[in-house]
């Protein structure tokens, strides 16, 4: 459902690079009153996910790593390589099996990698994906509408109990 | 060493690593407390190994008899008779209970039970109790398991020599958290401390896992990703979970489960063989409490030889004048418990739908649990899952409690220098959690099946002009009308005056390792980066005993004066 939004906005847009997607229309300003004129229908809740966090600046995350970058392997990666990648990391940051000490900052580094390996996993989705990081060189974090454990981390995580201020940026 | 400080930990908080971080990791044991069976498994070193009470049983009866001043239950316990748990004096079936109010079905199917179960049906926790020198001695389902794991505890530590603190319990997928939060009072009570509660089926996945991968030497990941399905039916739970494992690593692709299972089949059996038992017991005399124990034995009885042969001669005088000469054929036996079967069947095909595989791509069945040996079952697996070999060479009783003695080392961090403790487990929810809104409507916000750790938020907003608070009321469960989901809790949030649609409410959901949710939200006004007011955050569940009547009173109260809408995604 909302991963035919992208290929649209991908056309419509101008190109904008790094630190100006917050300005590209496709993309709803934080908290911009327009976004929220709208009928209610109470069926469509489910797509009621934000594509953006309001509470982080739009800039955080603009220098992000890519979804290949996160899970440690090449763009050309199959399907195989990138379900091994996937538990190859998991084994070492989930919360299960990492240390004590990191048992906050893990919840966080595997909710990324597991959002990375089901956008990537998905050939739809991440032909989706590999578009646009083709054609814009952007960071993933606009695919957001795509892996929403993404989006969602970009919310409230900054007040929750975790340490973010050193994980902001992955 | 300094000395410890004194921690109060949160009022609703009954599990958390911090609490049992020392020095030194103790290996959790894992512990299977079935609704009829129970047993107690550790990570020894180098294998799984299962303890064994001093009459060396391996696998104990779960129940506790209530006798004089001291009760005791199925680990020491030497029964002079079978008959002995069915006298009125001994409380079985705790699982069945838990947690759930007067008002709950399956409460009700336990009023036949011989113990007493009263229900009011005003949603509040059912009364029982056990006959203890002609008087009802009330007791509750908590306290009774407390008592059981109390017996487990001690036996585990005689056996090990050591004090016993972690505990990794399996439990049925169906479970709402307010039971899972009943369980972990439980183990409270005993002194024991939670590190893991895992649904009975991803417990065997881990087994699974590991036995894979024993058998397939190569490098963690170049394994080949095997798809399972694992069906895992005992006394009163029925569960299915769909895992792809490789290199060691159980993903939980879906989960299902319901509160059927083999005290359903035997009290169709009991039907079947006395139709009007059920109102012939409520009356709970001796007399009545006698007689329906022996049906309850001979209908066991049957059952169990009907699993090896066609049919089964009962013979059974109940003592009250009434004499039960029956010949039950299996044919008859999957008749009258056809319900259960379908709804068997119903589980495994919503959750090969949930996990989007077809059976062809199942690489292994795994069918465990006690109900495993009813033929009608194993059929009915084979048959969705188009497959002759559902063996596995698992123990089908002892595969649950190995997979939470394997997960009970995997997080104390214990490790394996063979690599045998080179697992994990990725769980996922098995029901979807959210809120109500949008009129009286459940609205999801983290779907069924989503792996954990997550978190997911939502966006609501005002139903009316000025309105100063929303009411935000969570539930958990996957049924389309709001009240058939699990009320987990509620709170208000203040909101600055504005008109309807204007303020932003964001829900955020987290569920963390041990899968604790929290609950945070939080008000944006536009033209405002940040909340306006402190986020809320709550750890659910919060409801507590006598929740059944909480959401209606709720809604008396306050009306739809405090409700919320979605706000939709503009593309």
């Amino acid at each position: 459902m909302l991963s035919t939004y992208f290929p649209s906005v991908l056309h419509s847009s101008p190109p904008f690079t790094g630190k100006k997607i917050s300005g590209k229309p496709s993309s709803p300003a934080p908290a911009s009153v327009k976004f929220r004129s709208r009928p209610v229908v109470t069926a469509a809740y489910a797509s009621a996910e934000r594509t953006r966090s309001s509470y982080l600046g739009p800039n955080k995350m603009a220098s992000c790593l890519s979804l290949y970058e996160i899970l440690g392997i090449s763009m050309g990666a199959n399907n195989q390589e990138i379900k091994a990648a996937y538990r190859r990391l998991a084994r070492t940051s989930h919360p299960d099996v990492a240390a004590i000490d990191r048992k906050d900052s893990s919840a966080d580094a595997f909710m990324k990698i597991h959002a990375a390996y089901s956008t990537l996993s998905d050939p739809e989705k991440r032909a989706d994906y590999d578009r646009k990081l083709f054609r814009r060189h952007r960071p993933f974090e606009s695919f957001s509408g795509i892996s929403s454990p993404v989006t969602a981390m970009s919310g409230f995580s900054g007040y929750t109990r975790r340490n973010w201020e050193t994980d902001q940026c992955w | 060493m300094a000395e410890p400080a004194y921690t109060v930990t949160s009022d609703s908080e009954t599990n958390g690593e911090e609490k049992s971080s020392s020095a030194f990791p103790e290996t959790a044991i894992g512990i299977d407390i079935g609704t009829s069976q129970c047993s107690i498994a550790v990570w020894n070193g180098s294998q799984v190994e299962l303890l064994k009470n001093t009459r060396n049983q391996k696998i104990m009866r779960s129940y506790v008899t209530f006798k004089d001043e001291t009760p005791s239950g199925g680990v020491s316990n030497q029964l002079s008779h079978e008959h002995e748990i069915f006298s009125g004096a001994a409380i079985f079936n705790m699982k069945r209970l838990i947690g759930r109010v007067d008002t709950d079905p399956v409460v009700h199917a336990s009023k036949s039970l011989p113990f007493l179960v009263q229900t009011l049906d005003i949603g509040v926790r059912p009364f029982i109790a056990a006959l203890v020198n002609n008087v009802w001695r009330s007791t509750t389902p908590e306290e009774v398991l407390a008592i059981f794991l109390v017996e487990l505890r001690a036996m585990a530590e005689v056996r090990l020599k050591r004090p016993i603190r972690n505990v990794v319990l399996t439990l049925p997928v169906s479970f709402s958290r307010f039971q899972l939060t009943r369980i972990e009072r439980c183990c409270a009570m005993a002194g024991l401390h939670v590190l893991r509660l895992m649904p009975e089926p991803t417990a065997v996945a881990l087994l699974y896992a590991q036995q894979q991968q024993q058998t397939v030497h190569e490098n963690m990941g170049s394994g080949s990703e095997q798809i399972a399905l694992i069906f895992n039916m005992g006394a009163g739970y029925c569960d299915v979970a769909v895992t792809a494992t490789a290199g060691g690593v159980s993903q939980i692709k879906s989960l299902s489960g319901s509160a059927i299972g083999g005290e359903d089949i035997l009290q169709n059996m009991m039907r079947h063989l006395l139709p009007n038992s059920e109102s012939l017991f409520l009356k709970h005399g001796i007399s009545e409490i006698k007689s329906m124990a022996l049906l309850r034995v001979a209908a066991q009885d049957a059952i169990h030889k009907l699993s090896s042969q066609p049919s089964v001669q009962v013979d059974v005088d109940l003592g009250n004048g009434s004499k039960i000469c029956k010949v039950v054929d299996r044919e008859e036996f999957e008749e009258v418990n056809q319900k259960v079967f379908e709804k068997c069947e119903s589980l495994i095909i919503q959750c090969m739908q949930d996990a989007k595989v077809e059976a062809e791509d199942l690489s292994d069945v795994i069918l465990v649990g006690g109900c495993s040996y009813i033929p009608k079952i194993r059929n009915l697996v084979m048959g969705i899952c188009k497959t002759q070999d559902i063996s596995m060479g698992m123990n089908p009783l002892e595969a649950a409690v190995c997979g939470a003695a394997l997960e009970g080392a995997v997080a104390s961090g214990i490790s394996d220098p063979f690599g045998n403790l080179d697992l994990l487990t990725i769980q996922a929810t098995p029901m979807s959690i959210g809120i109500q809104a949008d009129g009286k409507t459940f609205v999801p916000i983290i779907q069924r099946n989503t792996t954990i750790p997550a978190r997911k938020e939502l966006v609501f907003t005002t139903v009316h002009d000025n309105q100063t608070e929303a009411l935000i009321v969570v539930y958990e469960g996957d049924e389309k009308k709001l009240e058939e989901n699990n009320l987990l809790g509620y709170f208000k949030i203040g909101i600055p005056p504005a008109p309807k649609g204007i303020p932003e409410i964001n829900v955020c959901m987290d569920i963390d390792a041990s899968n604790v949710l929290r609950v945070l939200a939080g008000v944006i006004m536009p033209g405002t980066p940040h909340p306006v007011t402190p986020l809320m955050e709550v750890r659910m569940p919060t409801i507590d005993d006598g929740h059944g009547w909480c959401a209606e009173a709720l809604h008396r109260a306050y009306g739809s004066t405090r409700d919320l809408v979605t706000v939709q995604k503009k593309i």
